[in-house]
């Protein structure tokens, strides 16, 4: 890696590089499960992942981390070396998955900013006895076994050692650059200055400033009067700390202006400062250049972009490709391995995904401009331009979403892990199949899914599937297996767990709900399945009898549904008893940008997702049903559904009362539907969802906001917010 | 054991310096040109130090400079490895790329600041400067 490319600290290169050999690590020990012992590949492979921990740990100075990964790096030297005939398998995949806990939960702490201060000692000295173990049954191959219980020796001089001494844990420094202008009038602003500097003092991890010598050059009170005075400050308070700090040091104060900038902006503006001082009397005046204003520096998230596709163009016009050389210089991905990517941070990302949003914006604000509705103009080229340009936006759009996007594989892979644990804690002979791991979601929905997901793993592995001797009981003779899988489903991306299990019981189900009430007045013949499965994931409900580790308490599947309710998804169960239970998450692939249908009432125009619109219907009198107590039915061939008028629900006055003169539009949400009343429809369009403004208090039924192509704002109707009212 | 601690921010110094009285006579500079005069004469006086602490950012010369020149008069004095000066970078700059700079520049250990004095302590330890 080229050394400019690193421009994250070296701790957080650290933790990444270290979780990323984690990562791999697990990886080859699930491959190998399967096959119950590994080959040459995978042993290289263990050995340099835990040579490279072991290496990198020792630089940063974490003495357990480095002696454990040591350990398990001998284990694998002397495998790798000596070839021991019998290897027990699954016992060194549990002391391999050990050690990879051990350092996951060490990279936490110091994630966290706390002290890595877990004792391996247990674990070294188990592998110590395991490598004594698989030495004596290699045949007593002393040499070898001399050699493999000292590799380091061996290595050691060639490597010059390092260390890395990382700071006293604290918030990330920040860098500003501050500029300070003095009133026209102000006496001694180089003392003043000073003062200012000296009230930075406190906060300041490192401070520099220009003009240098105010102390001792009574003349550069006029530099500053002239140039005004700037400081470089390194320092972990907010800005607005410093501003106070400044404010308050001295009089004369007629302007400061804080930047934060990055650090680089920081030495650029130390040598800047620093060497023509030296040279007496001469000071610098050129100006700091502006520096980026880059807002929270702390620990920036980074996701990370796939080229795959560029690379795929590459492959697919081989020809011209030979003139493209960057794109050729890339070695070519392996399947599903190694892609060439590039690290961004998440922010820029987002920064991205938000102007695109403007972009489409600003294009209707364009394409439908009241000026270009005079009658009798010539728009001919207008419009050609305007498609070409639609073509393009649209283009742009779909380029943005496919870089947040990221396979699931990873997420998959963790599950893997999952099973294997928690099959083996519980007894049971469980596979898992992955189906669909290369299909990608957006990057913010998989940092919401995975906690989901691994709870479901969880129950289906616990409750779902029964215990080998309840299998055999129930005749049951294939293993148990827990399917997971994803596909794309128009616009969605579904996500199910499967198992072939005992499945749900409607009866055992039905009987806790009502124990605690949740049936209301509703009889048990009125449920369908599925109304009758949801119950299970309400808080605080759970028919398990027994509380185990992994699942059983009850809290979980309403979390789980929390967190996929948080991304616009929903959970749908399906179920069998006695043959198993599928859970789906249906995710909507991205949040940002969707097609609406755009209605208005009484003058305030709203917009409904065009996926979420069943019908619009001219209704009458004759399809209103009102209930004693005021409450409005819809009817429509035969079915009912509750009507909502919205020019009422939101108190907007004007508005149509009699059905004959709007329009009714039939909106859904999983399986429940609702009417809306509005006044007409405007059309449709694509529409870019912007959360509401903070200092407007929630509003039922209005999930965000928009603007449309006339400007105007138009308010997004939520209908799973409406009808639950 | 000799040491020398070049570092411009007062505070810092003052706190070095405690820190490291302990071990060995400090002599201080406040910015790269003089640590590199001060380890110049010293090796003139056959007194050299046996550990450099270099800020990096400094007025005149800066940390990784004076390191650097430092390592250029080692060279060009022919002084084995084994007895070359120990030298650790303390700065606030944690970038990787400053710290991997550092260390291809050839310092020995790279100290964040604000400095971990029991983890300093410790790579003093394993350079076997310490007991």
């Amino acid at each position: 890696m080229a050394d400019d490319m690193i421009t994250e600290g070296m701790l957080d290169m650290f933790i990444f590089e270290t979780e990323q050999g984690l990562e791999n690590l697990e990886n080859i020990c699930l491959e190998s499960k399967d096959v119950g012992e590994f080959d040459d590949d995978h042993v290289n492979g263990i050995f340099r992942i835990m040579h490279t921990i072991k290496g990198a740990s020792a630089v940063m100075m974490y003495q357990n981390i480095t002696t454990l990964s040591h350990k398990l790096e001998d284990v694998f030297y002397y495998i790798r070396e000596s070839h021991p005939e019998e290897i027990p398998h699954a016992e060194l995949l549990d002391y391999i998955f050990e050690v990879s806990d051990f350092i996951a939960g060490e990279l936490e702490k110091i994630k966290e900013g706390a002290e890595s201060d877990g004792n391996a000692d247990n674990l070294i000295e188990q592998l110590d006895k395991y490598l004594k173990k698989i030495q004596g049954k290699g045949g007593g191959d002393a040499a070898s076994a001399q050699k493999a219980a000292a590799p380091e020796q061996t290595s050691a001089p060639a490597e010059k050692p390092h260390f890395y001494i990382a700071p006293v844990a604290s918030d990330a420094s920040r860098f500003y650059t501050i500029d300070i202008t003095y009133a026209k009038d102000t006496d001694m602003a180089n003392i003043k200055a000073y003062i200012a500097v000296n009230a930075l003092k406190g906060i300041a991890e490192d401070i520099l400033f220009t003009p240098a010598d105010i102390i001792s050059n009574p003349d550069s009170s006029n530099v500053i009067m002239e140039f005004g005075f700037k400081i470089a400050l390194q320092t972990v308070e907010e800005a607005d700390h410093i501003m106070e700090l400044v404010s308050n040091a001295g009089s004369g104060i007629e302007h400061v202006e804080i930047n934060e900038c990055t650090s680089e902006d920081f030495i650029a503006f130390c040598t800047e400062v620093e060497s023509p001082i030296s040279s007496a009397g001469e000071v610098l005046t050129a100006p700091v250049e502006q520096p980026t204003v880059r807002v929270e520096t702390q620990k920036p998230k980074s996701i990370v972009l796939t080229d795959e596709e560029q690379e795929k163009e590459a492959e697919k016009d081989a020809a011209p490709a030979a003139k493209k050389a960057p794109v050729k210089k890339k070695p070519p991905a392996k399947k599903g391995e190694t892609q060439s990517f590039i690290s961004v941070n998440i922010k820029k990302m987002d920064l991205l995904m938000n102007l695109i949003g403007e972009l489409v914006i600003a294009q209707a604000v364009v394409l439908q401009n009241p000026d270009l509705k005079v009658p009798g103009l010539d728009l001919t080229n207008f419009q050609k331009a305007a498609m070409q340009l639609s073509k393009i936006t649209s283009e742009l759009q779909d380029a943005i979403m496919a870089m947040r996007m990221m396979p699931l594989k990873n997420t998959f892979q963790k599950m893997n892990r999952i099973v294997y644990d928690t099959s083996k804690k519980l007894g049971k002979d469980i596979e898992l199949e992955v189906i669909g791991e290369d299909t990608e979601v957006d990057k913010n929905i998989i940092e919401h899914i995975s906690d989901p997901l691994m709870h479901m793993i969880r129950n289906s592995v616990d409750h779902g599937i029964e215990s080998n001797e309840d299998r055999q009981a129930a005749g049951k003779t294939e293993k148990g297996k827990i399917v997971l899988e994803a596909k794309n489903e128009g616009g969605q991306v579904w996500i199910s767990v499967a198992d072939n299990g005992k499945g749900l019981r409607r009866e055992e189900i039905l009987a806790k709900a009502k124990a605690n009430g949740l049936l209301g007045n509703r009889s048990e013949k009125d449920l369908s399945d599925k109304e009758v499965y949801n119950f299970i994931t309400l808080p605080g409900f759970s028919t398990k009898k027994k509380v185990t580790e992994y699942s059983g308490r009850g809290v979980g599947m309403d979390v789980v549904v929390k967190s996929i309710q948080d991304v616009g998804g929903v959970l749908d169960i399906e179920s069998e008893e006695g043959l198993g239970s599928t859970m789906t998450m249906k995710i909507p692939l991205t949040l940002a940008i969707i097609d609406g249908i755009i209605f208005s009432v009484s003058g305030t125009n709203f917009v409904a997702e065009t996926n979420g619109v069943t019908e619009f219907i001219r209704g009458s009198k004759d399809h209103l049903v009102v209930e004693p107590d005021g409450e409005e039915y819809f009817m429509i061939r035969e079915d009912c559904y509750p009507l909502i008028r919205l020019n009422r629900f939101y108190h907007l006055e004007n508005g149509k009362d009699e059905l004959e003169d709007g329009i009714v539009i039939i909106l859904n949400h999983e399986d429940r539907k609702i009417a809306v009343f509005v006044d007409e429809l405007v059309g449709e369009q694509e529409i870019v969802v912007k959360p509401m403004p903070g200092y407007i208090k929630q509003v039922r039924g209005i999930s965000g906001c928009t603007q449309l192509g006339d400007g105007s704002i138009s308010l997004i109707l939520d209908s799973g917010g409406l009808l639950s009212y | 054991m000799r040491i020398l601690i070049a570092e411009d921010d007062f505070a810092s110094r003052k706190f070095m310096l405690k820190f490291l009285s302990k071990y060995g006579e400090c002599d201080v500079t406040v910015d790269g040109m003089e640590a590199v005069d001060a380890f110049l004469m010293a090796l003139d006086a056959d007194m050299a130090y046996d550990l450099v602490c270099l800020d990096i950012m400094m007025p005149v010369l800066d940390g990784y400079q004076a390191l650097k020149a430092i390592r250029d008069i080692e060279e060009d004095r022919n002084i084995p490895e084994e007895e070359r000066a120990k030298i650790i970078m303390t700065t606030a700059l944690n970038e990787g790329a400053n710290v991997n700079k550092a260390f291809d520049l050839g310092c020995v250990a790279y100290a964040g600041k604000p400095i971990d004095q029991t983890k300093f302590e410790n790579v003093l330890r394993k350079l076997g400067m310490i007991s």
